[in-house]
């Protein structure tokens, strides 16, 4: 029993983490209708951000996530311009293929400047609390009350604010839009900017609690990407049930499988999803 | 700006002067070609803080070869891939060096999995291929004397990590690793060595990309184990650390040297890996060849690697010169002959033996590695041990054994 609810607890904390970034995925695959791969290397972009912000600065977690979605926001948005924006009249895979060719690029960009090592956040590291048979990492506990906040702001952005109905809007149905005189180009932006920075954040808040280098990004890509699958490709809410499912599908399996197949759990999760609900969890179109 | 026009007698000049070229006998082109040798190392993934310095040593030891003359009259040809430590990389990287440099012979695989994946390409087109790589399959592939290794089989070291832990103590021994061509070997070797002395073992094989591993600490703990071993690379190590100092921990941790280095040690607060041994083959540490190397890369404690890959630059520009010829077949059927030679003059660098060659004396060479002497299928048959702890942040070094 305790071993199931620690898995659960796990679970919850891993899929809280994967959350964040694949509601960035979502957010640009819902407006913009490709999916973003690029949205690793921004994860490690944002990564690297936070820590020369932390590491380097001296700023306390806080500041340097925001540092992070800046930093990660905007360096979406000049790729987006300067590189997909061209392609995306010709249809979906050519994004998508273009988006991993920009994510070797970024990851490259930042070998170059932090070089290959890995680095940790100059943040004491503290000991589990323990009830009873469980326990709990202060670490853990702070990352998920960041990623259920910076849910919540997602949330909040995109109910009463302009920018995020227009947003809402584009995404339901972009020549509707379009003709209650939406900008798109506009919209894009912002989306890319949220997107982007939101994988930023998501790269931060993994390497918390763990260490980062270049290819902290590329390590989750898979389980963000089955994430947003899962949940239902462009729909917000099924990012979050998705990723909380997949990380607690992932902890679980651990107890019946060996650990290596852990990843596969992933796989087979997007595969079964894909059989017998391609639209997945919340997703309302079937794209 | 002249314009270019192929008109139809151009174009069969052309084709004739080729058609005259490639009727030319081989050698004739031969002559005064340079020697071409390959290098691929992991200058980016996990193996990314060796590979550049493995690059450094063996140019370093080209440019003197080619200062003193270059070997057999022609000059020494570097060229550098990067294999990411990756098998997939590795082997494209592999092709190109084969297919396009057409290279005598690559040095300085480093991951088993890169190494396993590259030497087929190596034996099949005749490319001799020098290793950092521990797995005891490799040697076991069917390379006809294509390739061979400096690093010690894991069977050594895995024997040497089981009689350390319970040397010090240990009684329930617990391996973690990721998927490598070597954990199971090192398992099985830990396990030997531990049940001799009457002590349990217990393994975990985990996927080295997640971000967290809490769920597998909670497997590891419920075996209640008094010694970790680590099988895996920096990354996932370092995690592995962490989330073992958040579960409370207490007991003994040992793991690879490579793993537990000094930037892992500088990316975790210092008390996470406090008190960490590591294990790993010793270079010959006071051996004139480790102090030529030394003095060359410009680095006071040159890392295993680094000192094995000189070795293999050491070794193969040797062999061609006493085989008259640069092919890889000429390095296999001659590189004993210099590594080894029975009564031979005892030779610590290229520069020095090509003399030797020269002057038709019988070589054996001794590296900064070891005495680089190779069994039948290519491993190495005798090397010393480093044992090390991390104390106060800093890596401090126990013995030598």
């Amino acid at each position: 029993m305790t071993l199931l609810l620690q898995a659960l607890i796990n679970g919850l904390m891993t899929g809280a983490l994967i959350a964040v970034p694949a509601i960035g995925f979502s957010a640009i695959f819902a407006v913009l209708r490709y999916p973003n791969f690029a949205i690793a290397s921004y994860a490690t972009i944002g990564a690297f951000a936070a820590w020369w912000a932390n590491a380097v600065a001296g700023l306390p977690v806080v500041p340097a996530l925001a540092i992070a979605f800046a930093v990660t926001g905007v360096v979406g948005v000049v790729a987006e311009e300067t590189s997909l924006k061209r392609l995306r009249d010709n249809g979906a895979l050519i994004v998508a293929i273009a988006s991993i060719a920009l994510n070797l690029v970024l990851e490259n960009i930042i070998r170059f400047i932090f070089g290959n090592d890995m680095k940790g956040y100059d943040l004491p590291l503290a000991r589990d609390l323990r009830f009873g048979e469980l326990r709990i990492g202060p670490q853990q506990l702070q990352s998920l009350a960041l990623s259920v906040a910076i849910m919540a702001a997602m949330f909040l952005f995109l109910r009463y604010t302009r920018f995020g109905k227009a947003m809402r809007a584009v995404a339901d149905n972009p020549d509707l839009a379009r003709l209650k005189g939406i900008d798109p180009a506009r919209i894009a932006i912002v989306t890319v900017f949220l997107g982007a920075g939101l994988s930023g954040v998501g790269g931060v808040l993994i390497g918390l609690d763990t260490s980062i280098d270049p290819l902290t990004g590329y390590r989750v890509l898979l389980s963000v990407f089955a994430a947003a699958v899962l949940g239902g490709l462009g729909s917000i809410p099924g990012a979050v049930v998705g990723a909380l499912a997949l990380g607690i599908a992932e902890e679980l399996a651990l107890i019946a499988v060996p650990a290596t197949y852990r990843t596969a759990v992933g796989f087979v999760a997007i595969l079964i999803m894909l059989t017998f609900r391609p639209r997945g969890i919340l997703g309302e179109r079937a794209t | 700006m002249t314009e270019f026009l192929t008109d139809r007698r151009t174009l069969l000049g052309g084709a004739a002067a080729l058609a005259g070229l490639s009727a030319l006998p081989k050698l004739a082109l031969a002559q005064g070609a340079p020697i071409r040798i390959g290098t691929l190392t992991p200058l980016t993934g996990s193996g990314g803080p060796y590979g550049p310095m493995m690059v450094k040593a063996v140019k370093a030891v080209v440019d003197e070869v080619n200062a003193a003359g270059g070997v057999l009259g022609r000059k020494v040809e570097l060229v550098s891939e990067d294999d990411q430590t990756n098998p997939e990389a590795g082997v494209r990287a592999a092709r190109k060096l084969i297919d396009v440099d057409k290279v005598s012979a690559i040095l300085g695989t480093w991951a088993s999995s890169v190494t396993t994946a590259v030497a087929p390409l190596c034996w099949e087109s005749k490319t001799f291929l020098c290793t950092t790589s521990g797995a005891d399959s490799i040697t076991a592939l069917p390379h006809q004397g294509y390739l061979i290794r400096t690093q010690p089989t894991t069977t050594l070291q895995g024997r040497k990590f089981g009689e350390f832990a319970i040397a010090q103590g240990a009684k329930r021994v617990f391996f973690l690793s990721p998927q490598t061509p070597f954990a199971k070997s090192q398992f099985d070797n830990i396990t030997e060595a531990v049940k001799k002395a009457g002590g349990e073992t217990a393994s975990l094989i985990y996927d080295d990309k997640k971000p967290a591993y809490r769920t597998e600490i909670d497997e590891v703990l419920r075996f209640k184990p008094d010694a970790i071993v680590f099988g895996g690379y920096t990354p996932d190590t370092a995690v592995m650390l962490k989330d073992l100092y958040r579960a409370d921990f207490k007991g003994l941790k040992i793991a690879f040297g490579y793993s537990v280095n000094q930037k892992l040690i500088e990316s975790v607060p210092a008390e996470v890996v406090d008190k960490t041994f590591m294990i790993s083959p010793s270079p010959a540490e006071g051996s004139k060849a480790y102090e030529k190397l030394v003095k060359l890369v410009g680095v006071a404690s040159p890392d295993p690697y680094t000192t094995q890959i000189y070795d293999h630059i050491n070794l193969v520009l040797m062999a061609i010169a006493i085989a008259g010829d640069a092919s890889g077949t000429a390095i296999k059927d001659n590189i004993r002959k210099i590594s080894q030679a029975p009564g031979g003059a005892k030779i610590d660098s290229a520069l020095d033996g090509l003399k030797a060659i020269a002057a038709k004396q019988a070589v054996d060479y001794d590296g900064a590695s070891g005495p680089c002497d190779f069994t039948e299928i290519g491993d190495i048959s005798d090397s010393k041990f480093r044992y090390e702890q991390v104390q106060s942040g800093k890596i401090a070094l126990v013995k030598i054994a």
